[in-house]
């Protein structure tokens, strides 16, 4: 009898053994509270802190992860509340994010995209800072210094998930020296007719003759006028022509109205009017590398894609996008945040980082989503190199906005993109002819 | 320096436990009254008994679970019975494109596969100078990475600088985009599917091929057989149960098409294969449940057809120990 209890006890502490090890990993937060609520935890003055380490997920690729770093070497240095330790990964980033934090093994901080910062936020999987935020006296925790759309994906019903670190306008990237060479000039406010029309003319063909004039060869184009390959994204020239696609309230994607359909009309025109490269062209040479190797002459992309700085073989300016016909300006921002992991174990220590980080890469990234760091004179100041280019992108941002995102906002997304804008773009779709029928799919994913 | 004895510690932990384990289910069996051998078979085998019970039997018979459920990857799950399976069946927009376009590529791959392998394997059977160099070079496909593989193909398939449309090009055919046009996006991944009739596949049957007695070939020359009946009516009788195994393999795998269609990315109006499905709905969209239906929907689909093989076998599959007509 006595051999078989020592039998099983040994197999029931094999397993337990077993267990411990392949459990989550405790970590490193000696030091840490152990509350997960969003009131901050109150503080033991009388035992000395120890620093407390806060685990750091981003999708950072190597050049990024060493700046980065830099950033938080001195941060590191200058607490004594936190060590904030790096873990850039960009493969996979956010299949692994959602894996790990599905597992209760997520790091205490980490990027996040707008569209996963919503279906995060909705789902309780980041931390509710709200208080956090209004109680804090350091800088990126003022709200009101913040542009007021970008906190828009990371809220859900008021409560604030995440803080943004970067808002980065569609600007258009031009060739100036193409620009020059066409005789084409651009005006401060321009509309979608001014556009088309420069686009015309920087569409060239290999005799030198432009889209429109006589004798111009379409079978021998060398530099198309403009690109688009479901980027820049339709919803910017629905915006522009005044219409939605996604009603406020969420109640229904009135795509079919008469200023959406004035946006996807024009959207198709720009397609078909052969100022851009076909889908295969495209495809086949590259979508950015074409407007790099001067094949293209304007091409919209992020504030933050530096074109500007980037290309060498000819001078390349930032403007703003054009306007609508009605002089409606309008662009889309892409947001990206960082939010706390809702199970962390120091959250206290976590919210510390989180502020202080976003401070840091406020300073650091084109352009930080607050006003008072954004300002034209500052940014000139923070990047000199881009000097020329600040007026366009800070202008931008007075009207830039997001999707609408909401906690399904992919399911939405599929049908919108797969079923509406992939013919459109890849297969000659006719707006006309596919919006009513995709309409309803779209009200039902809202529902 | 914490860090690296902390996870020094957990990674010699599991081993040891391991260990403690095996050895004390050892006596257990002994106890059980289980012959020595038996006893010693087990635990040395209950390593990998315990991995695949936590970390495959589990997640297999979980998914089904999740099938009936809500689950978004987060939070609790609901209960929703058949909501799911009944919403990709009847209301789902893209679940049928899905089926369509990965049966279709299973049917179309399946033939290319097996016998474009077995054709390799004949090729590389004969006894050439040099012929091991040959063995080689066609073995060197089945090492590269399925990402790499893709991004060959994108530039075979480039529209001006791919070498297919250039071939093409020389029977008058204009320029094809594979990618863009849905017409032709199964065509394409049918041509890169040629890829995997190398490597693995033609290895296993060449193996076969060395099996089949020589003897028998040589009884056949005596007769008078011609190459062509010698194949017929010896080779691949001989080989048929080799066969079987790679129609059953070959079409799990193109069943499970996943990575190369990942990454080469084509208009989504031909559809997307089932597994993408699978990894959207669950990772992209966060509707875990929904994803898990899909996976169990492939799970039968695969399981019917391999039925069916098996079921078709006795017709063209010729075992040596078989008694025909047995009573």
């Amino acid at each position: 009898m006595k051999k078989h209890f020592n039998l099983v006890l040994v197999l029931v502490l094999a397993v337990s053994l077993l267990f411990s090890a392949c459990g989550k990993q405790n970590g490193s937060d000696v030091a840490g509270t152990d509350t997960n609520t969003s009131s901050p935890a109150p503080q033991n003055d009388n035992k000395p802190k120890e620093k407390v380490e806060i685990k750091l997920s981003t999708w950072a690729g190597s050049e990024e992860a060493a700046e980065l770093q830099a950033i938080l070497d001195k941060l590191n240095a200058a607490s004594d509340t936190y060590i904030i330790v790096q873990d850039s990964n960009p493969a996979d980033y956010d299949t692994r994010l959602t894996t790990q934090l599905s597992g209760n093994a997520g790091p205490d901080l980490f990027w996040v995209s707008a569209a996963r910062g919503a279906q995060f936020a909705a789902r309780g999987v980041m931390m509710d800072i709200t208080d956090r935020m209004k109680s804090s006296n350091k800088p990126a925790a003022n709200l009101d210094d913040y542009y007021e759309a970008s906190f828009d994906p990371f809220k859900k019903d008021g409560k604030i998930y995440a803080i943004p670190w970067i808002m980065q306008p569609v600007v258009l990237y031009v060739n100036q020296d193409a620009l020059d060479k066409a005789g084409v000039t651009i005006d401060d406010n321009w509309n979608w007719d001014a556009f088309m029309d420069a686009a015309k003319k920087l569409t060239l063909d290999k005799n030198g003759k432009h889209l429109g004039e006589s004798g111009f060869d379409a079978n021998n184009v060398v530099q198309w006028g403009f690109t688009l390959n479901g980027w820049p994204p339709v919803q910017m020239f629905i915006w522009q022509a005044g219409g939605e696609v996604i009603a406020p309230d969420f109640s229904s994607s009135p795509i079919d109205t008469p200023e959406a359909m004035k946006g996807f009309k024009f959207y198709r025109e720009l397609l078909d009017s052969g100022v851009v490269p076909s889908q295969q062209t495209i495809r086949d040479r590259g979508f950015d590398q074409m407007f790099r190797d001067g094949q293209v002459a304007m091409f919209m992309g992020g504030a933050a894609d530096s074109l500007d700085t980037r290309v060498d073989s000819f001078k390349c300016v930032v403007r703003e996008v054009p306007a609508g016909p009605t002089g409606i300006k309008a662009t889309f921002v892409d947001l990206l945040g960082m939010g706390i992991n809702a199970k962390t174990k120091n959250p206290d220590a976590a919210f510390e980082a989180l502020v202080d980080l976003s401070e840091e890469i406020h300073k650091w990234k084109v352009m930080p989503p607050r006003k008072s760091i954004g300002s034209l004179d500052n940014m000139v100041t923070l990047h000199p190199e881009r000097k020329d280019a600040f007026a366009a992108i800070v202008n931008s941002l007075e009207y830039a906005k997001p999707y609408r995102f909401y906690q399904d906002y992919p399911d939405w997304d599929t049908i919108f993109w797969n079923q509406l804008m992939d013919p459109i773009v890849n297969n000659n779709g006719k707006p006309e002819e596919l919006v009513p029928n995709i309409k309803p799919l779209l009200d039902e994913a809202l529902k | 320096m914490d860090r690296f004895w902390g996870t020094f510690s957990r990674w010699l932990i599991v081993p040891v436990a391991l260990l403690v384990l095996a050895i004390a289910l050892y006596f257990l069996m002994r106890l059980f009254r289980l012959r020595k051998d038996q006893a010693t078979g087990i635990a040395l085998i209950s390593p990998w008994l315990f991995g695949f019970l936590g970390f495959t039997a589990f997640p297999i018979f979980y998914s089904l679970y999740l099938s009936f459920t809500d689950y978004s990857l987060f939070g609790k799950e609901n209960w929703v019975g058949l909501s799911n399976f009944i919403k990709l069946f009847t209301k789902d927009i893209e679940f049928w494109p899905s089926v369509r376009i990965t049966l279709l590529y299973a049917i179309l791959t399946l033939p290319i596969g097996v016998f474009g392998s077995l054709l390799v394997a004949l090729l590389i059977n004969r006894e050439i100078k040099g012929i091991k160099i040959f063995r080689t070079i066609f073995y060197l496909t089945a090492i590269l990475p399925d990402s790499a593989v893709a991004i060959i193909w994108r530039q075979l398939f480039n529209g001006e600088s791919g070498l297919i449309n250039f071939f093409l090009s020389l029977f008058g055919v204009n320029k094809i985009d594979w990618f863009g046009n849905p017409q032709f996006v199964l065509p394409a991944f049918v041509i890169i599917s040629v890829w995997g009739i190398f490597g693995t596949n033609t290895i296993i049957f060449l193996a076969a091929l060395k099996d089949v007695p020589r003897n028998l070939y040589e009884a056949a020359e005596i007769d008078g057989a011609t190459t062509f009946n010698k194949f017929r009516h010896i080779t691949i009788p001989q080989i048929s149960s080799v066969i079987l195994v790679q129609v059953v393999m070959s079409l799990i795998g193109s069943l499970q098409m996943f990575t190369v269609a990942q990454f080469l990315r084509p208009t989504t109006q031909a559809g997307i294969f089932m597994n993408q499905l699978v990894y959207t709905r669950g990772f992209t969209q966060l509707h875990m449940g929904e994803a898990s239906a899909i996976a169990w929907i492939l799970f039968v689909i695969i399981l019917v057809l391999t039925l069916a093989v098996f079921k078709s076998s006795p017709a063209w599959v010729h075992y040596e120990t078989e008694v025909k007509n047995a009573r």
